[in-house]
C-alpha cells in the first residue's frame, strides 16, 4: 500500500458531477435506449413517403409534424421514466451506499443523475434532428424539382411564379426554426425530468413517480387556463382560489414550450420567446433541483 | 493523524415505525473508539444495531442523539468520507460497467488523477485477482467476484479507515483467505478497519478489539485476547512429546491438590487450512 493521499476534496466538484452524469449516460445507453432512434427513423421515412394527395407544402409539413411529434413524445416519456427509476434502482442495488460513502455531496449526486438523463435526451434529439433534417432537405429538393418541372411545361407560369412557388416550398424545409422547436422540446423535457427527480426523492416506488410526474405534466399544459380562471378572474370560492394559486406556483407552465405546432406550420419564432423559454426552463430546473436536494439531504438509507 | 479513526459518542438511533408514535430503538447510548491502524470487530445477532451504527458513521443516517466522528471530523461532514472506504453486505454495483470501469468510476469520485487512477486500478485488479475479468461487465460476475471488486473500490483512494460489512459473504475459502490477508495488509499499513461479520472465527483471527452488541446496546467491548482468555486455564502445546514424558506430566498434575488436567490430545487444524492445503496442492499439481 502506498502513502496516504493528501488531496482534500472540494465542497462542490464539477468533475464528480460529470463522472456521475457520464456514468448515468452510459447506463441508459447500455439499456438500449437508443433503439428508439430506429423507430423514429422508420416513422420519418414512412411520413416522407406518404402519397395522400398532399400539396407539396403539406408533404413537408407532415414530415415536420411527425418528426417533431415523435421527438416530443420520446423526450417526455424518457424524461419521466428514466429519472423515475434511477435513484430507486441505486438504492435497491445498494450502489447508492458506495457512492454516498465516498466524498460525494448529495447535491452532486442529484445534479449528476439529472445531467446524465438530459445528456441522453440531448444526444438523442440531436441525432433525430440531424436525421430528419437530411430527409427533409432531400424531400424539399425532390418536391421543388418536380414542381419546377411541372410548371415549366405550362407556359402560363412566369419565372416569378416559379421562384415564388420554390420559396414557399423552401419555407417548409430545414431551417433555424426547426432547431428552435427541438430546443423547446429539450427544455420541456429538462423541466419534466427535474419534476420527476423531485417526486422520486420522496416517492415510495418508481410507479408512483411516473404517475405523479405524468399528472403534473398534463396539468402543466393547462397552466394558463388555471391562472386565468382561478387567479386573474377570481373565479370560484376561497378554497378553489387558494388551490389554484398553489397549482400555478408549484406546477410549471409546460404550454410555453409547445411551439412545435406553429413551427411545423411554417411560423417563425422570435428571439424573445427563445430567451423567455430558456430562462424559464433554467429557473424551473434550478428550483426543482434545490427542492430535491432539500428532501434528499434529509433522507436516510 | 492524531485523532482516532472513529469516535462514537453516546450514539442513539430511534426509528419511527408509523404515524402512531411507534418507535424502534435500534442503537442505544453506544460509545466506542477505533484507533488508527486497529482492526475492530463489531459482532452481534441480526437486528443488534451493527448496520445502523455503520450507516451513522458513514453519514447515510443521522444520529437521533450523540455523535460519530471520523478522524476528528463529524460524520455528517462530507469531507470526512475522503478517508473512508466502505464495502456493504452483498453489494451490487452498476451492472453496465466493467470491473475496470467500476474502479475508475469510484476513483474519479474520490478525485484521483488519471495517472494515479490507472496505476491504482491495475494494482487493485491484481490484488483482488480480477485481472482476467477486468473488461467484463459486472452483470456477468459471480457473487464472490462482486465482493472482491467491492473490496477494491472500497480502498481505491487509499483510505485510512475501511468499513467492511460481511466481506466474505458468498466468497469461497480461498477468496476468503485473500480478504483476510488483505485486512492484515491494511493493518500493517496503519489503516483502521471496522469488520462486521457473523463468521466469528474470522473475526477472532483478524481483530485486535471486539464489541459485542445486542438489541442496540454494547454487551462487551475490549481487546480480543483479554475477552476470550480463560483466566484459570493454561494451554501447553508440545511437539514430538514421547508417551512416557506425557504420562509423567499427567502424573505430576494429578498429584497436585489444586491442578487438574482438563484435556490432552492432538490439536486439530481448521477445516479452512485443510481445504486450502488440499485444493492448493491439487491446483499446483494440475498446473505442473
Amino acid at each position: 500500500m502506498s502513502d496516504t493521499v493528501t488531496y482534500r476534496p472540494p465542497i462542490f466538484s464539477l468533475q464528480r458531477v460529470w463522472t456521475l452524469a457520464s456514468s448515468t449516460f452510459t447506463q441508459l445507453v447500455r439499456m438500449k435506449t437508443f433503439y428508439f432512434l430506429a423507430v423514429f427513423a422508420v416513422l420519418v421515412i414512412a411520413a416522407s413517403n406518404l402519397n395522400l394527395l398532399y400539396t407539396p407544402v403539406q408533404q413537408l409539413k407532415v414530415i415536420r409534424e411527425t418528426s417533431l411529434g415523435a421527438m416530443s413524445i420520446f423526450s417526455w416519456l424518457f424524461a419521466i421514466s428514466a429519472t423515475a427509476v434511477l435513484i430507486p434502482r441505486d438504492l435497491e442495488d445498494r450502489t447508492l451506499y458506495t457512492i454516498l460513502s465516498k466524498p460525494v455531496p448529495r447535491l452532486e449526486y442529484l445534479v449528476g443523475k439529472l445531467m446524465g438523463v438530459l445528456l441522453v435526451i440531448g444526444v438523442a434529439l440531436a441525432l433525430m434532428y440531424a436525421f430528419f433534417s437530411v430527409i427533409l432537405y432531400f424531400q424539399e429538393y425532390r418536391i421543388i424539382s418536380n414542381e419546377m418541372a411541372h410548371m415549366a411545361q405550362n407556359p402560363r407560369y412566369t419565372d416569378q411564379d416559379r421562384a415564388s412557388e420554390a420559396a414557399m416550398i423552401a419555407a417548409y424545409g430545414p431551417d433555424l426554426n426547426l432547431l428552435i422547436a427541438v430546443l423547446a422540446v429539450f427544455l420541456k423535457s429538462a423541466v419534466l425530468a427535474a419534476v420527476a427527480m423531485l417526486v422520486s426523492t420522496f416517492a415510495s416506488s418508481s410507479l408512483f413517480t411516473i404517475i405523479i410526474s405524468t399528472v403534473i405534466f398534463l396539468i402543466g399544459h393547462f397552466h394558463k387556463m388555471a391562472t386565468d380562471f382561478w387567479v386573474v378572474e377570481q373565479q370560484g370560492g376561497m378554497i378553489t382560489r387558494i388551490l389554484g394559486e398553489i397549482l400555478v406556483l408549484v406546477i410549471p407552465d409546460f404550454q410555453i414550450f409547445n411551439i412545435a405546432d406553429s413551427v411545423s406550420g411554417g411560423q417563425t419564432v422570435s428571439l424573445n420567446l427563445v430567451t423567455q423559454m430558456s430562462a424559464l426552463a433554467l429557473m424551473y430546473v434550478a428550483i426543482f433541483t434545490i427542492a430535491s436536494w432539500f428532501l434528499f439531504s434529509d433522507k436516510e438509507f | 493523524m492524531s485523532s482516532p479513526a472513529v469516535e462514537v459518542d453516546n450514539l442513539t438511533k430511534i426509528f419511527s415505525l408509523s404515524l402512531r408514535r411507534d418507535y424502534l430503538v435500534a442503537v442505544q447510548n453506544l460509545s466506542f473508539t477505533v484507533a488508527a491502524g486497529e482492526v475492530y470487530g463489531l459482532i452481534g445477532p441480526n437486528g443488534s444495531g451493527k448496520s445502523t451504527t455503520m450507516k451513522v458513521i458513514l453519514g447515510l443516517m443521522k444520529a437521533t442523539r450523540g455523535s460519530t466522528r471520523i478522524f476528528g471530523l463529524d460524520s455528517r461532514d462530507v469531507r470526512s468520507r475522503h478517508q473512508v472506504g466502505f464495502l456493504p453486505e452483498n453489494p451490487y454495483f452498476y451492472k453496465h460497467l466493467t470491473g475496470k470501469e467500476t474502479l475508475h468510476f469510484y476513483g474519479k469520485l474520490c478525485g484521483l488523477k488519471k495517472r494515479d487512477r490507472n496505476e491504482r486500478c491495475a494494482e487493485l485488479l491484481a490484488l483482488v485477482d480480477l485481472e482476467d475479468a477486468a473488461d467484463r461487465r459486472l452483470g456477468g460476475y459471480s457473487k464472490g467476484m462482486l465482493q472482491r471488486i467491492g473490496l477494491a473500490q472500497a480502498i481505491i483512494q487509499r483510505p485510512q479507515l475501511v468499513i467492511l460489512d460481511e466481506p466474505t459473504a458468498g466468497v469461497d475459502p480461498s477468496g476468503s483467505r485473500k480478504i483476510r490477508d488483505l485486512i492484515f495488509q491494511l493493518k500493517e499499513d496503519g489503516v483502521a478497519v471496522i469488520l462486521c461479520s457473523h463468521l466469528l472465527e474470522q473475526v477472532q483471527e483478524v481483530c485486535d478489539r471486539v464489541a459485542i452488541m445486542q438489541k442496540g446496546k454494547m454487551l462487551r467491548e475490549g481487546a480480543l485476547n483479554e475477552l476470550i482468555a480463560i483466566e484459570d486455564e493454561v494451554e501447553l502445546v508440545m511437539k514430538n512429546l514421547p508417551p512416557d514424558l506425557q504420562a509423567q506430566i499427567e502424573k505430576l498434575v494429578n498429584d497436585d491438590a489444586q491442578a487438574q488436567m482438563v484435556r490432552a490430545g492432538h490439536p486439530r487444524t481448521t477445516l479452512e487450512r485443510l481445504f486450502l492445503s488440499e485444493t492448493e496442492g491439487e491446483e499446483g499439481s494440475a498446473h505442473e
